[in-house]
């Protein structure tokens, strides 16, 4: 494994940022953090940087501990944090020098060419830049880092839906590269889109983990019927929860193989029927009780 | 323990700031030696001598005034020079960690692969880098101001008794003024110990603000902080010198360790303690400290500070930017 959580917690007073939280991340996997605002997220990326020192339990990246050996973690790191924040007086491209130079094996020319690719215009200060713009700055010189191991917090925030797809892109380029990136995100299509398994976060503790290709599998059907209810046949009963309501209304979910339940489902008189991909955001709204039906 | 491009960074920072402060204290330590040498000797001494009543209030007895080095030392303690030292040594001190978490800018610098202490020294570097430019600055500008200007004395015309051999005034001359360099009259190594002096105090408050902002994530608290020990420490000198019953405050002020005017009446008047950790009476025994020993502590308690600022920004939690 690349990334070992066992037991990390975080306690400020009372209050758990992070409770207990264990986990295992494997190199070259693509991997997502949800949780709504204050659900231990950012907690749990910070302390991977060695910027807390857990409360108990420990972290550990490509086997060196996070708190003890920070400075050989971020050798192996790049990091975008959520509120980024760069240097006012410094040029975008004297910026980017800056954090090619002071990582060893850093490449400027990467930079230059992820920043022409992202459309950045170097020549201005950060100062004067918009908040778009030093996204995208500081997205290029993390992105353009090539370590190990990325971290990105919101990566995609502020930005227009142009560069976001470039940005997942980008994600998908490292992870071919053998890359790990561990991705937090409020926008759950993009999180769908690029992650190999995702973690769900609630209160600082971890409440859910879903490997992203069993929820691509999964769907679920609605429909009303209008004649006599058949069960499913036997072997098929264990893959689905139904319900079922007084009106012939019924909801099925599946997490297997569709053609055998749309077999079963064609030997009885449907009015109409819906077939949807569960997808990320029922499973968000399950997780963190939001229930939208 | 320091980082290249740290240190770079850093400079750029600072740079325009310690351009300014070194330019002030230089062309203000130049016009005040300028203007030391606008008054003769006779006339400062008439004013002085009005405020007699005052004398406790001097670091120096006014006999020491009297000379053109000890007109000049209190360039040193001139609120400008003292004032631009403590602005370097508070600015790039409260800017070294919170001014950094404030800014939002330490989690993009830890985000690389730099240690906390690489962060932190490399500041101290400049900080202390800028302190030592800025004495040798305020050094500097009295050089050249008693390099280039000269004072007007009134030549005294006398009378000499032949076979008694005595002088008396001849009153009846035309008063004559002649220009003497202050070159001649002032030796500037024996203004040295007062800028080594400034470079300390420099020292000890880059520390204890830079020990302020380890603890803490905003800049304005910082300075706010280390504003408030700043005036009151000063107010406890005031007092300590205004009555005798409050002198022992003398003792739990660090501007107690900052007297450039005594070290270079010291210097003048004892050479051999100019650089003396102890000062010495008659029978041998130790009186006080001597300048160095001032100056150590000063340097001293700044390292202390340094140090501990290390060991809270080695330790302490990276709060969020807000």
């Amino acid at each position: 494994m690349f990334i070992d959580l066992r037991g990390l917690t975080k306690r400020y007073g009372t209050f758990a940022a992070l409770q207990d939280c264990t986990l295992t991340i494997e190199r070259g996997e693509v991997f997502g953090l949800l949780g709504p605002n204050g659900a231990g997220k950012t907690t749990l990326l910070r302390l991977l940087l060695g910027y807390l020192s857990p409360t108990s339990g420990q972290a550990s990246i490509d086997g060196l501990d996070c708190h003890r050996r920070s400075v050989e973690v971020r050798r192996r790191t790049s990091y975008l944090p959520g509120e980024v924040r760069l240097f006012g007086s410094m040029r975008g491209r004297k910026v980017l020098k800056f954090f090619a130079e002071i990582r060893p094996g850093g490449d400027f020319r990467r930079s230059l060419d992820l920043a022409d690719r992202l459309e950045l215009d170097l020549s201005r200060r950060v100062a004067f830049m918009s908040t778009g713009m030093r996204q995208k700055l500081a997205l290029v010189a993390t992105l353009a880092a090539d370590t190990p191991l990325m971290i990105l917090d919101e990566p995609t925030a502020n930005l227009d839906p142009t560069v976001r797809g470039i940005v997942a892109q980008l994600v998908t380029e490292s992870q071919q590269r053998g890359h790990t990136v561990l991705f937090s995100s409020h926008v759950l299509s993009e999180v769908e889109d690029v992650c190999d398994r995702v973690a769900f976060l609630r209160d600082g503790q971890l409440a859910h983990l879903q490997v992203m290709h069993d929820l691509k599998r999964r769907h679920r059907i609605r429909a009303r019927l209008a004649g006599p209810w058949y069960p499913p046949p036997d072997p098929l009963e264990k893959e689905l929860v139904v319900q079922r309501d007084a009106d012939g209304r019924i909801s099925i979910e599946t997490s297997g193989e569709m053609a055998p339940v749309l077999q079963w489902l064609s030997t009885m008189n449907l009015l109409e029927m819906n077939v949807q991909p569960v997808g990320l955001r029922a499973l968000y709204d399950l997780v963190h009780d939001l229930g939208h039906g | 323990m320091i980082n290249r491009l740290l240190l770079k960074k850093s400079i750029a920072e600072s740079r325009l700031l310690l351009i300014a402060c070194a330019t002030a204290i230089y062309a203000f330590c130049w016009t005040r030696v300028w203007i030391a040498s606008q008054f003769s000797m006779v006339q400062f001494q008439t004013v002085l001598e009005q405020f007699r009543d005052y004398e406790r209030f001097s670091p120096v007895p006014f006999e020491q005034l009297f000379t053109y080095t000890g007109r000049v030392a209190l360039t040193f303690d001139e609120p400008i020079v003292v004032g631009s030292v403590s602005l370097w040594a508070i600015a790039r001190g409260s800017d070294c960690i919170s001014g950094e978490i404030g800014r939002g800018t330490m989690e993009m610098l830890l985000a690389q692969p730099v240690s906390r202490l690489q962060v932190l020294w490399s500041q101290t570097f400049v900080t202390l880098g800028g302190v030592a430019i800025l004495a040798m600055a305020s050094w500097l500008g009295t050089y050249s101001g008693i390099m280039t200007n000269s004072v007007e004395e009134p030549v005294v015309r006398s009378w000499t008794i032949p076979w008694l051999q005595i002088e008396i005034p001849n009153l009846l001359a035309e008063k004559e003024v002649r220009r003497i360099p202050l070159r001649q009259e002032i030796d500037p190594g024996h203004l040295v110990p007062a800028a080594v002096n400034l470079f300390a105090l420099g020292v000890f408050l880059a520390g204890l603000t830079t020990l302020f902002s380890a603890m803490d994530r905003y800049r304005w608290r910082t300075i706010g902080l280390i504003a408030m020990v700043y005036v009151t420490q000063m107010i406890m000198k005031i007092v300590a010198l205004a009555s005798d019953q409050l002198a022992w405050l003398n003792r739990y002020t660090f501007f107690t360790a900052y007297e450039p005017e005594r070290f270079v009446s010291i210097a003048m008047n004892s050479p051999e303690s100019t650089w003396s950790f102890l000062l010495r009476d008659a029978s041998g025994a130790w009186t006080e400290l001597g300048p160095m020993g001032y100056n150590s502590l000063l340097i001293g308690m700044g390292l202390v500070a340094y140090l501990a600022a290390t060991l809270i920004f080695q330790r302490r939690d990276l709060p969020a930017p807000l």
